[in-house]
């Protein structure tokens, strides 16, 4: 069924959604100018764009609590901490639910459930919004993640209007308000003309037999390794688990998860302060063969969404399109 | 509901210092169900969890036939395998696991074995020795090499003893030797020369650093050794032990559910030299 909003309902639908949910998190731009999802409080909701900031720290937070210890007479209870808040998150680009998706074959479907990653995923309601315009730097249409998936309701813009699609029951059951009227239009379109353009063909061949092609030092160079595009991707989700005492307390601690970077040299330090990948060139080449080659290896899908946040963010411009495509083209012609 | 990053409370219920900066703690699951289904395979690795420390993957350095209780030899490295070397027994701590694959033993029967190690890479190989201790009647002549930095480096010596009692060949080297040190000096791959049987009915499995491993299988490459008689168990820091966090991967593999034991075949394939 489909229906239509009146734009300037938008938030008297996202008031009503704040009774049926612990947390409604929409796109704003934050006190810094940054845009980002936050929890809705009255704020301006910004659609003009996809957001610098993904929706990630809603599902692979930068740190997250996984379990609490607590000493008892010399042996410990040990508490697993899972988020099971209702939540629904509004306005999430097709890009975005892709990113979702993309996680869900590794913390949901690959070794069995990650319950800390599952909870939150099985209790988030997504209320994904069409783009009608290429992004900076995105190239969605080239991984073919232009078009949503797995969320419960589609926003399109269109005119005045809101275009709302219901995809799941969860979906529909959001739109029994005398907000949206019926309409039985049900045509939309999701072709995006996107600048930046990636060959996505053999690609995780291709690159994993470039392993020492010239373009990893090159591009590396003036890397400086900020991990600004592991913080900004939406699919990055390697981390590291710490435990931390409870301030002031001795017989209290808890274990996070921390999101970390394959940028930084730590990363791969083990024992006697060996490090598997010592130069940025490592580094570099990790991060992109880790989006196109060994998770596709592994989960039958790309890392990478082509959102284009990681070269946006990029502070010396660096751009997994232009290295992927440098060897693409150097295998094509190899290949001749 | 099963989250496989909870840790299981264990006991340790004994200690022995091995070497000044290693001790090898005997543990023993609180939950006796827990215990009683336990099982691991040789080259297997736990995460261990020092509560509000940390978490480190360790291998299990004890006999697979005798799982009552579990043993690890910690080198005392960094933050949290010093806090566990702080504890005292009866102290408890947390296990998961046993993770990784381990060494395919059960393909190895009727045939002659080579143990390589250096450091505390014995202690992997240690739990592999045991097995095929265990069922020596079922494998061929065994070797077992090992290579440490000073004689007091030097691990297992009442092991030692005993592989030596049973006929095995052992053979010890150390990179700095001292006055009363009276084996070999070097590097582990000088032990090579020592070695009497044919390569062709031999599977090696080895443990150590990088570099050993590295020399080691240019080495008995050249004395005819396939790669798919090599096995090696490689060290990583992983933070999960189950394919999530990453920490582990090397080119399109991860340590921790596709290793730590990997053949030479294997190996070939992968990028192990990143830089």
């Amino acid at each position: 069924m489909n229906y239509l909003l009146k734009k300037e309902n938008l938030p008297k639908f996202l008031e009503l959604l704040k009774k049926k949910f612990d947390q409604v998190i929409v796109p704003v731009k934050n006190e810094t100018g940054a845009t980002c999802f936050q929890p809705y409080s009255g704020q301006e909701i910004f659609l003009e764009a996809r957001t610098d900031f993904s929706a990630k720290e809603f599902f692979r937070p930068a740190k997250e609590k996984t379990f609490s210890f607590k000493k008892k007479n010399s042996s410990y209870e040990i508490k697993p901490e899972y988020d099971t808040a209702k939540k629904v998150l509004f306005g999430v680009r097709p890009c975005g639910t892709h990113a979702l998706n993309t996680l869900d074959e590794l913390f949901i479907k690959f070794f069995g459930e990650d319950q800390f990653y599952s909870n939150k995923r099985k209790n988030t309601t997504i209320i994904a919004f069409q783009c009608n315009k290429a992004c900076e730097n995105g190239f969605c249409a080239s991984m073919g993640t232009s078009k949503a998936i797995g969320h419960d309701l589609l926003f399109i813009e269109r005119g005045n209007d809101f275009f709302v699609r219901a995809e799941t029951e969860k979906g529909t059951s959001l739109l029994d308000s005398a907000l949206f009227k019926h309409t039985s239009d049900s045509e939309y379109s999701s072709k995006i003309n996107c600048e930046n353009e990636l060959d996505t063909e053999d690609i995780e061949e291709n690159l994993f037999s470039n392993f020492n092609h010239s373009v990893w030092k090159e591009e590396s160079e003036r890397c400086l390794s900020c991990t600004s595009c592991t913080q900004s991707c939406p699919t990055c989700y390697c981390y590291t688990s710490n435990d931390e005492f409870v301030f002031g307390s001795d017989n209290e601690s808890e274990r996070f998860r921390v999101l970390d970077s394959c940028q930084l040299q730590r990363f791969t330090k083990v024992a006697g302060n060996h490090l598997f990948r010592p130069s940025r060139e490592g580094r570099l080449r990790q991060f992109v063969l880790h989006k196109f080659s060994y998770y596709k290896k592994h989960h039958c899908i790309h890392l990478c969404v082509g959102c284009g946040r990681c070269i946006t963010a990029c502070p010396v411009k660096i751009s997994l399109v232009d290295i992927a495509n440098k060897i693409q083209k150097h295998s094509l012609e190899e290949s001749k | 509901m099963i989250t496989p990053e909870k840790p299981e409370l264990a006991e340790i219920i004994s200690i022995s210092q091995d070497t000044a900066d290693t001790k090898t703690f005997e543990v023993k699951f609180v939950d006796k169900s827990v215990g009683k289904k336990f099982k691991f395979r040789p080259g297997q690795f736990m995460m261990i969890s020092v509560f509000g420390f940390g978490e480190v993957p360790i291998s299990i350095s004890s006999s697979p036939y005798k799982t009552n209780s579990i043993k690890f030899t910690i080198v005392n490295v960094g933050n949290v395998t010093n806090a566990l070397h702080q504890l005292k027994k009866g102290a408890k701590i947390g296990l998961r696991g046993a993770f990784g694959t381990g060494f395919p033993l059960q393909k190895f029967r009727k045939k002659n074995i080579l143990f390589v190690s250096g450091g505390c890479g014995l202690a992997p190989l240690r739990s592999a020795i045991y097995a095929v201790q265990e069922k020596k009647s079922e494998f061929g002549k065994i070797s077992v090499l090992f290579g440490c930095k000073t004689p007091e480096n030097v691990l297992f010596d009442k092991d030692m003893k005993q592989w030596q009692k049973e006929k095995f060949q052992v053979l010890s080297t150390v990179d700095n030797p001292n006055k009363n040190w009276k084996g070999n000096t070097g590097v582990v791959t000088g032990l090579f020369k020592h070695l009497t049987f044919p390569p062709e009915t031999t599977i090696v499995m080895m443990c150590g650093p990088s570099i050993m491993i590295h020399f080691s299988l240019i080495e008995l490459r050249k004395k005819g050794f396939k790669d798919e008689q090599m096995f090696a168990s490689l060290e990583r820091l992983m933070q999960c032990g189950v394919g999530y966090c990453s920490h582990c991967n090397i080119g399109n593999k991860y340590t921790c559910i596709n290793g730590p034991v990997f053949t030479a075949k294997d190996l070939e394939k992968l990028p192990m030299k990143e830089n």
